[in-house]
């Protein structure tokens, strides 16, 4: 990992979930880092701290012939901007407002040339109502795309439901979203060491996310966001892949929110990983299998309106002939 | 460029350097020619008087760090922007003095122009441009549908640009009622120039590209093949040509003869795959002074296409390049904190 590049946290969440709760505990706990932190509703935040930027989320759609690239203009100026500041920190936490969707703010960190010589996306944290959640489902489609990027989630406020509540509430959040680490809370308490600086944009740790990867996808809520998962045993030919996610990125891009693999091609030692937002991809070599290990090839695909079936045959054939 | 070049460059035989421990954001000359500045990412500005170069003031002008520097409209002094949302006047002797504050919207660009009658100042905080006369008093204050980008005064002072969102917008300086002339195109426009006789408005693009409007007629130009973003551009004094870093070299387009339509640009002071971040045109002279990603400096003739190197590839990212009034003194800073004052003067 390129450890000068300032890592950059991304918290969403609805009104009211508790991002300013976190926010605040983020900025007054003593965990001994500093931390910038770009705000839309600015005057919430009870804290002094020279390093609270305003923003205006400006959202802007690239010219490259790419349809759902869109990209926030505002954090390319304020990372710069950050960048000139002689007293240094140790991150950047970047809050959207309620309704906001994460797409632009991630795609940001791949398009931009001079954001990414200096940052680098760490995760995307998700503050959850545990309490209001499922109306939010109900009600509107950007609950469920915070849900769908975040890396990490908060499930917050589970001192005002029930247990049978917070199993149902964590049901439906892992229909959409399996890998996405939870963290229940109650007041946004969960410890900031656990939730900053995780790396989980970092290629090389995409496999530590997902802990239930092998498990069959939930059927039965085949209805707007969810996850499928896809394993195979022979290696993976580069050049099929390629094509294969390539079309397949270009022609259903805007409902493959994200898209997260390791793949094992032949006669190499090394791990490939792979990650997309929407149309987006990035991928590059990672560490060596470990010895002895089962190279098996897995694919993730966080969006709407997945083909399961469609999917796995795709990924298939991209193995080397049997 | 050869050993024997880079241990004669001009920096070490005409040139007086500093060590500042911050990031310098921009220099600037003020318009008597007596000092120049530079402001640091720590927030101060540091003074040099020109007769006597070789020790700096140091000004605290902002709480944060300085985003934006250029000369005073009035003969002595300078005028910053920064992160503290403030826009404030810096005198000869380091008086501060706020001419405005803006919270937590930064305070990104600053401008100013001056004739022999008198001058104007302008910064861009938000959406908003902001013009005070040179007395420091505020003029207007004009409103765009996005955060503004960049800001450029034509030759005379009458009309200013603001770069935003799908597009720029030309503002006439005197008008009360204006609502300013509106030049569009679709996506993020990163920065600014103005055509010395006004007869084009050029913005960089978020694309790798430059988008320029024809004017009056507001005829739209595109100009790409940049394999990086335009952080710098200007025109060199005769309006001539358009100097533009994002590349390995200087890229100066054409504006005579019908271009830059159709024609491609001169290309100077190619320092293959090191990409140029900054260009100034000096005051005077067809000569366009170039800072590089891996700190050298060079200035080009257009006419002979003689490139003179300034200063050897160290000290980091150039990241401020300014000339004098007079294009006697050159101004050099570097990301990592490296100053420099370059002097051309005929001995």
């Amino acid at each position: 990992m390129e450890t000068n590049l300032v890592p950059v946290t991304v918290l969403t969440g609805f009104l009211g979930a508790g991002k300013t709760t976190l926010l605040n505990r983020i900025l007054t706990e003593d965990h001994g880092r500093r931390y910038a932190v770009v705000i839309n509703e600015f005057g919430e935040l009870g804290v002094d701290n020279d390093l609270v930027v305003d923003a205006d989320e400006e959202v802007f759609e690239m010219n490259n012939g790419c349809i759902c690239c869109t990209v926030r203009g505002d954090l390319i100026r304020i990372v710069g901007g950050l960048m000139k500041r002689a007293k240094k920190f140790d991150g950047i936490i970047i809050e959207t407002t309620g309704m906001a969707n994460p797409a632009p703010v991630a795609q940001t960190f791949f398009v931009d040339e001079g954001v990414r010589a200096k940052a680098r996306l760490d995760a995307i944290i998700t503050v959850v109502d545990a309490k209001n959640v499922q109306a939010r489902l109900a009600d509107s489609t950007e609950a469920a795309a915070q849900i769908a990027f975040a890396d990490v989630i908060v499930l917050n406020k589970l001192d005002l439901v029930s247990p049978a509540e917070v199993e149902a509430v964590t049901a439906r959040i892992r229909a959409i979203n399996k890998f996405a680490k939870i963290f229940p809370a109650t007041r946004s308490d969960v410890p900031v060491t656990d939730i900053l600086d995780i790396g989980a944009f970092d290629l090389s740790r995409i496999l530590d996310f997902d802990p239930d990867f092998l498990e069959v996808d939930d059927h039965g809520h085949s209805e707007g966001v969810n996850s499928v998962s896809l394993q195979v045993s022979r290696p993976i030919d580069a050049h099929k892949f390629q094509q294969w996610i390539g079309t397949l990125l270009q022609e259903k891009g805007q409902d493959l929110l994200r898209t997260k693999g390791i793949l094992a091609y032949p006669n190499e030692d090394r791990r490939f990983a792979f990650q997309a937002v929407h149309m987006i991809a990035d991928g590059d070599f990672v560490g060596a299998w470990p010895a002895g290990a089962t190279r098996n090839s897995r694919l993730v695909f966080i969006g709407r309106d997945l083909n399961r079936p469609q999917l796995r045959r795709g990924f298939e054939a991209c193995q080397v002939p049997a | 460029m050869s050993d024997t070049a880079v241990r004669q460059s001009l920096l070490e035989s005409r040139g007086i350097s500093y060590e500042l421990g911050a990031f310098v954001v921009g220099a600037a000359f003020d318009r008597a020619g007596t000092q120049a500045a530079f402001g640091l990412g720590d927030g101060s500005i540091r003074i040099a008087d020109l007769k006597a170069p070789r020790g700096l003031q140091n000004y605290v002008a902002h709480d944060g760090a300085v985003l934006s520097l250029a000369a005073d409209a009035r003969p002595h002094g300078f005028v910053s922007g920064g992160d503290d949302g403030r826009f404030v006047r810096v005198g000869p002797d380091g008086a501060i003095q706020a001419l405005g504050a803006f919270g937590a919207k930064w305070v990104e660009h600053v401008a100013s122009f001056a004739d022999g009658k008198g001058g104007v100042l302008a910064c861009a905080s938000g959406k908003n441009l902001h013009m005070f006369d040179a007395a420091g008093s505020k003029l207007k204050a004009c409103e765009h549908p996005s955060t503004v980008t960049g800001i450029a005064f034509d030759g005379k002072g009458k009309r200013v640009a603001a770069s935003h969102y799908n597009g720029a917008t030309l503002w006439f300086v005197a008008s009360k009622t204006d609502g300013g002339k509106q030049l569009n195109w679709k996506g993020s426009h990163i920065g600014v120039a103005v055509h010395p006789a006004a007869e084009a408005v050029v913005t960089a693009m978020q694309e790798n590209a430059l988008h320029g409007w024809r004017l009056p007629d507001a005829h739209d130009m595109r100009m790409s093949g940049y394999p990086a973003k335009t952080e710098s551009l200007g025109f060199t004094r005769s309006g001539r040509f358009l100097a533009s870093s994002g590349a390995d070299a200087i890229v100066l387009w054409p504006f005579f003869g019908g271009g830059p339509m159709g024609k491609p640009p001169v290309e100077l002071a190619q320092i293959e795959n090191v990409l140029c971040t900054r260009v100034a045109c000096h005051p005077m002279e067809e000569v366009v002074a170039a800072g590089y990603a891996d700190g050298s400096v060079v200035m080009a003739d257009i006419a002979t296409q003689r490139v003179l190197r300034v200063s050897a590839p160290e000290h980091g990212p150039i990241t401020a390049l300014a000339w004098s009034g007079d294009g006697a003194w050159l101004a050099v800073g570097t990301e990592s904190g490296f100053a420099a004052l370059v002097d051309f003067a005929k001995r």
